[in-house]
């Protein structure tokens, strides 16, 4: 197999997690190869039926260059058997749509199928289709809203979800949203209920996978958990207010009656253990989810036992404020991308609480401001305020495997989801769709 | 002639020596004591000379024979009673016998002749061991301690043991004169004489008894009757010996000549010993450093040869233009000249100019070695730590949040969640720092000129400069309790009484009805020629906030009593800062040279600092409010040690332009100043609680990223509370965030 071309040849050994694998088997293979020439000696090995390309892997970093230009840059000797883990390749994203916001869009959801949602700072949901109609917009609050999350539910008929939002009105909200599938109807949304407990702004609502419980956390350095059920009267009582708010109040609720009106809920629980501006809670997989993790600005990552209302364990990291936390596919990893330019990756899973030293992290030339997992437990997509989205295989952690730019000029990413095969950025120049395949095989 | 005197004298009295060497004569003393009287005649002289002083020897010889007869007689006495003592008493010294001398009829001392055989050497006469002189400890284990003369053993004597010998010592009174014969090995009573001389030698006198040490004289050739009277040569005495000297007096008269005409000088000064001229270049000296070399001579070249080639000849052009110039400016003081051999070149007529030269070159040139500091630049740096061990601080910039105008104020929340910034439309903005959001707008007729965030934890609000006025806005998004607690502050229910209604300061709420958060709930209206308040300064309480005015006036207002006050009737100088102190009751007042320290509560002044700066453009105050930073138009950032003195501690020329602003990190040791130059410098500012240490300051980062509009850089910058990021506004209309 070896050819038989001239120049010096370099020892390699494949290895792969790929559905791929070749025999384990030293290769001496021409310097002068690249990539290309790599993923097609595999694929004439396997002698596959369609065209798989492959990136490969050496030693923690993607293979960009020729074998022998990797080898001098390395200062690896040509005698050396390299091992080179391979992996399916990446497409180069491509641009799918561009839906510009009125106002900066804070939180984007690809949950449901054939819909993007949008939480905007002007206190709108949106709600786009694949053709790129708005199929939904309702305001849900009168203040900017920073995150926005489906509530599972399985009884409700096809077109009505929960949707669980925050703000900075200090308060979280479901909401009832109606979504017109043909455009004879009209889409509805309903506020049915508001969460109070906060005294900051709340940075983030998530629900539990059930969609029984959710979490919010807020600059006040508070965790609150709530059950989803709407309650037949308010919980928490109104606060005192003067005329001139209650005429205004009055006038936003358009009179409606008081079963209708929205209740006003209070948390089962209050989770009490960050020190400073709590900036994301997260629920953790379907596997651990009485599990939740969140990351703050006093530079910690905490793993709650939410039965409990307990901090299990804290990663403490130094002068790391952190902007946004995901867990990897398989749940075992958590990434928190911090002001200082980094995503960090902890090792979560119950063995390995004893050590808090990070795994490796991902750096950013600017600051990242929100993660996103892949469905395949090495991907990530990460939004950084230079208005680059990055994709990480977490196997290569020197470089991003590819980026591309989201708008023209300088915009601000803000929000990422990357669920079937698109990717859907959210930020200052509003909403964008990029087609990028995580799976070459689904 | 005093001269001519002494020395004829000295020479007479040379001449008794000669003659007489062993008498000291009494005309010698009086010689010489004439020779200090210097006035007595020649005559006298001569006399003297010819005056030999009488010699009485009949009187000193009789004496001498009185003297000894009474010697021997005495003598004899001493033999007789030794005699009659002990006949075998050993003589150590011989006496001697006076006897008249039949040759010269004078008395004389016989010593008794020595008889070999006996005499000799008494002790060895009866000593029964002939061993010799041999050590005897070689005896010392043997029976007998040597041979007698027949050759037989002489046995040792017995010797008892040491009590024995202490009860002989004891019992026998002559023990302690006996002492122990080595070779008899046994004790021997010392003789009379022996003791006698054991005695002497102790006293240190002389061992022999019969020796006088004040034995009279012997008058050989003096005394009664032994003058000598004959002269020993029958020569006449030469004329010379008393004619004074002619060519003596000649020479004299010679000098005496000389010194009338002032040939020679009586006291003349002595040149001194050291030369005038020594060799300046060659001479090392044993302090100075080895001696300069002397500068060379430049070596001939082609030009100066007798016989150079062609082109170095002058053309009339040149030759011309060499006769013009003057001869200092000339490349070249000689023109270049062509001989076919060197017996054509005629003499060197510029010789002495050329060593005159080559002289005034050697005695300008530098004797100084100008000494070259060998020092590495490296080495003067003061050590600090690098920067990479002193973070967290920001390194880069986060964010960017555009204004249309120049953004002049920014000021972020006690909270650190929150930035407002206001620009000169009148503009300002209400947005999250950590994202970059804008969510309220506020608008202003005319500048603004500045913004301060109340310091209080129990209610929010900020307070808007503007031309003429002060606006009291509530953000948006407050908690309930903390909104009412703010209102009420704003707008209490009841206003408290207004103390002087004539006061030039207008405080106006809001009416409830019309007001939105739109709108400021309170206002302060300054008077009409104050101008923009470029400056707010808050108390760490949150009850009082001084402003400064464009104008220069200073006003403290209290929240509480809704009062305005102006501190200082007449301010020296045009006042560009106030400060509050974090601790203390003290107010810090920057006027354009001077930086004041008053006591509030004292109502008097403190401290005046001196930065020398030329113009104050900021200041700040460290947390610990012992530390002050002034900073200037003129570039200077001065740091100030309030404990230590008046005069600044460090001064920092960092910056390119004009200092525009300054703040410490209220948590982190952090300081930031930005300048016109458009840049952003980052320090690390550690205060030590101990008093002896210094504060450390590192500089740490230089943030890039305002651009320069009209010559105007960063306005201002401000420190996150909790966080090392820090927020600049320029005057391009940007406001940054730079994170860690």
């Amino acid at each position: 197999m070896a050819s038989s071309s001239t120049g010096p040849s370099i020892p390699i050994v494949f290895s792969t997690q790929t559905p791929y694998p070749l025999p384990s088997q030293k290769f001496m293979l021409p310097a002068s190869w690249k990539r290309y020439h790599l993923s097609q000696l595999i694929n004439k090995a396997l002698s596959l039926a369609k065209p798989v390309p492959f990136d490969f892997i050496v030693k923690g970093e993607i293979l960009r260059t020729s074998l022998a230009e990797w080898c001098a840059e390395n200062g690896v000797g040509e005698e050396e058997t390299l091992e080179v883990e391979y992996i399916e390749s990446v497409m180069p994203p491509q641009k799918m749509s561009d839906l510009p916001h009125e106002d900066w869009v804070s939180s984007v959801s690809c949950h449901l199928p054939g819909y993007f949602f949008t939480a905007s700072y002007d206190g709108y949901i949106r709600a786009f289709d694949y053709s790129q109609k708005q199929a939904f917009t309702a305001q849900i609050h009168s203040a900017s809203i920073t995150s926005m999350c489906f509530i599972p539910s399985n009884d409700e008929e096809e077109s009505t979800h929960l949707i669980a939002t925050s703000s900075h009105d200090l308060s979280a909200q479901i909401s009832r949203v109606t979504v017109a599938s043909d455009p004879s109807k009209t889409s509805r949304s309903k506020v049915l209920a508001s969460l109070h407990l906060h005294t900051g702004p709340v940075s983030s609502v998530a629900s539990h996978p059930s969609g029984s419980h959710l979490l919010t956390s807020s600059w006040d350095s508070l965790i609150g958990l709530w059950d989803t059920s709407i309650p037949s009267s308010d919980e928490v009582p109104e606060p005192s207010i003067t005329d001139r708010e209650r005429k205004k109040r009055r006038k936003l609720n358009g009179g409606e009656k008081d079963a209708d009106k929205l209740k006003r809920k209070a948390p089962l629980m209050v989770l009490k253990s960050h020190t400073a501006r709590v900036s994301r809670v997260i629920y953790g997989k379907e596997s651990s989810a009485n599990s939740a993790y969140s990351c703050g600005f006093d530079s910690t990552v905490r793993i709650w036992d939410v039965e409990n209302g307990l901090c299990s364990h804290t990663i403490t990291a130094s002068e790391k404020p952190f902007l946004d936390i995901a867990l990897a596919a398989d749940g075992n990893t958590a990434l928190a991308a911090s002001t200082d330019r980094t995503i960090t990756m902890y090792d979560v899973r119950e063995s390995s609480r004893s050590t808090t030293i990070s795994s490796g992290s991902l750096l950013h030339p600017a600051t990242p401001s929100c993660i996103a997992p892949g469905t395949t437990a090495h991907q990530i997509v990460s939004g950084a305020y230079d208005g680059i989205v990055r994709l990480w295989d977490l196997r290569s952690q020197k470089s991003a495997m590819t980026t591309f730019k989201a708008w023209e000029g300088k915009k601000k990413v803000l929000s990422v989801d990357w669920k079937r095969g698109m990717v859907a950025v959210g930020g200052e120049g509003g909403l964008e769709v990029w087609k990028a395949v995580e799976d070459v095989r689904s | 002639m005093p001269a001519e005197v002494k020395t004829s004298k000295k020479r007479k009295q040379d001449e008794q020596h000669d003659t007489a060497p062993g008498v000291f004569s009494k005309a010698v003393n009086m010689e010489m004591l004439s020779d200090e009287e210097g006035s007595e005649g020649e005559e006298s002289d001569g006399q003297e000379v010819d005056e030999f002083p009488e010699i009485d020897a009949n009187s000193d010889e009789e004496s001498d024979f009185e003297d000894e007869d009474e010697e021997d007689e005495e003598d004899e006495d001493e033999e007789s009673e030794s005699e009659a003592d002990d006949e075998d008493l050993l003589h150590v010294f011989p006496k001697a016998k006076t006897v008249v001398s039949d040759i010269t009829g004078q008395p004389k001392r016989v010593y008794p002749e020595i008889e070999p055989e006996y005499d000799s050497d008494s002790s060895t006469e009866d000593a029964p061991n002939r061993v010799g002189n041999v050590p005897m400890h070689w005896y010392d284990d043997m029976p007998h301690v040597g041979y007698d003369m027949d050759g037989k053993r002489v046995l040792r004597p017995a010797r008892g043991d040491e009590l024995d010998r202490f009860l002989e010592t004891v019992e026998d009174p002559s023990a302690w004169t006996s002492a122990f014969d080595k070779n008899t090995q046994s004790d021997k009573p010392l003789t009379t004489e022996e003791l006698d001389l054991i005695r002497r030698l102790h006293a240190g006198e002389n061992p022999d008894a019969d020796y006088d040490p004040y034995e009279p004289t012997t008058e050989w050739f003096t005394g009664k009757g032994k003058e000598e009277i004959m002269p020993l040569s029958a020569a006449p005495e030469p004329k010379r010996r008393w004619v004074p000297s002619k060519w003596e007096k000649k020479k004299v008269m010679k000098i005496v000549r000389a010194i009338r005409q002032g040939r020679i000088l009586p006291s003349k000064p002595k040149a001194s010993a050291q030369p005038q001229f020594y060799a300046i270049w060659s001479e090392p000296s044993s302090s100075h450093p080895p001696p300069l070399p002397a500068p060379k001579t430049a070596l001939p070249t082609n030009a100066e040869s007798y016989n150079p080639p062609e082109e170095y000849l002058l053309n009339e052009e040149e030759r011309k233009k060499w006769e013009e110039t003057d001869p200092e400016d000339r490349d070249r003081d000689f023109i270049p000249q062509k001989y076919s051999s060197l017996r054509l070149v005629p003499g060197y007529d510029r010789f002495i100019k050329e060593r005159f030269n080559r002289q005034l070159d050697l005695y300008m040139a530098p004797r100084v070695q100008r000494v070259k500091l060998n020092i590495d630049p490296e080495s003067l740096i003061p050590k600090l730590p690098s920067p990479s061990s002193l973070k967290p601080f920001p390194t880069y910039k986060s964010l960017r949040f555009p204004h249309s105008a120049r953004a002049r104020c920014i000021a972020i929340s006690p909270d650190g969640a929150w930035v407002v910034s206001g620009d000169e439309n009148g503009i300002v903005s209400l947005w999250e720092l950590s994202v970059g959001k804008e969510i309220r707008r506020w608008k202003f007729d005319g500048k603004v000129g500045s913004l301060e965030w109340c310091p209080r934890t129990d209610a929010t609000f900020f307070v808007v400069g503007t031309e003429e006025a002060l606006h009291f806005i509530i953000p948006p998004y407050l908690p309930p309790a903390i909104y009412q607690l703010t209102q009420t502050l704003l707008a209490p229910s009841t206003l408290p009484p207004t103390a002087d209604a004539s006061s030039p300061v207008k405080w106006s709420t809001a009416p409830t009805n019309t007001w939105t958060d739109d709108t400021p709930l309170l206002s302060i209206h300054l008077p009409t020629t104050s101008g923009l308040p470029i400056q707010i300064a808050w108390h760490r309480r949150g009850d009082y906030l001084a402003t400064v005015s464009s104008g220069g006036g200073v006003w403290i207002h209290q929240m509480s009593r809704r009062h305005s006050q102006a501190p200082f009737k007449k301010v020296r100088g045009k006042v560009q800062m106030v400060l509050f102190h974090p601790m203390k009751p003290h107010f810090f007042v920057a006027t354009q040279q001077y930086v004041r320290l008053y006591n509030l509560s004292e109502q008097k002044l403190l401290k005046t600092l001196t930065p020398g700066i030329k113009w104050i453009s900021s200041l700040d105050v460290h947390p610990s409010g012992d530390h002050l930073i002034v900073g200037g138009y003129d570039r200077k950032l001065c740091w100030f040690d309030l404990e230590l003195s008046d005069k600044p501690y460090k001064i920092l020329r960092y910056h390119s332009r004009a200092i525009r602003s300054l703040h410490f990190h209220p948590t982190y040791p952090l300081f930031a100043s930005s300048s016109d130059d458009g840049s952003i410098q980052i320090f690390h500012a550690r205060v030590y609680s101990d008093l002896m240490t210094d504060p450390l300051i590192v500089p740490l980062k230089i943030l890039r990223g305002h651009e320069i509009t009209q010559g105007l850089g960063v306005l201002q910058v401000r420190w996150s509370n909790k966080h090392p990021w820090l927020v600049s506004s320029g005057a391009d209309g940007v406001v940054n965030v730079w994170c860690n």
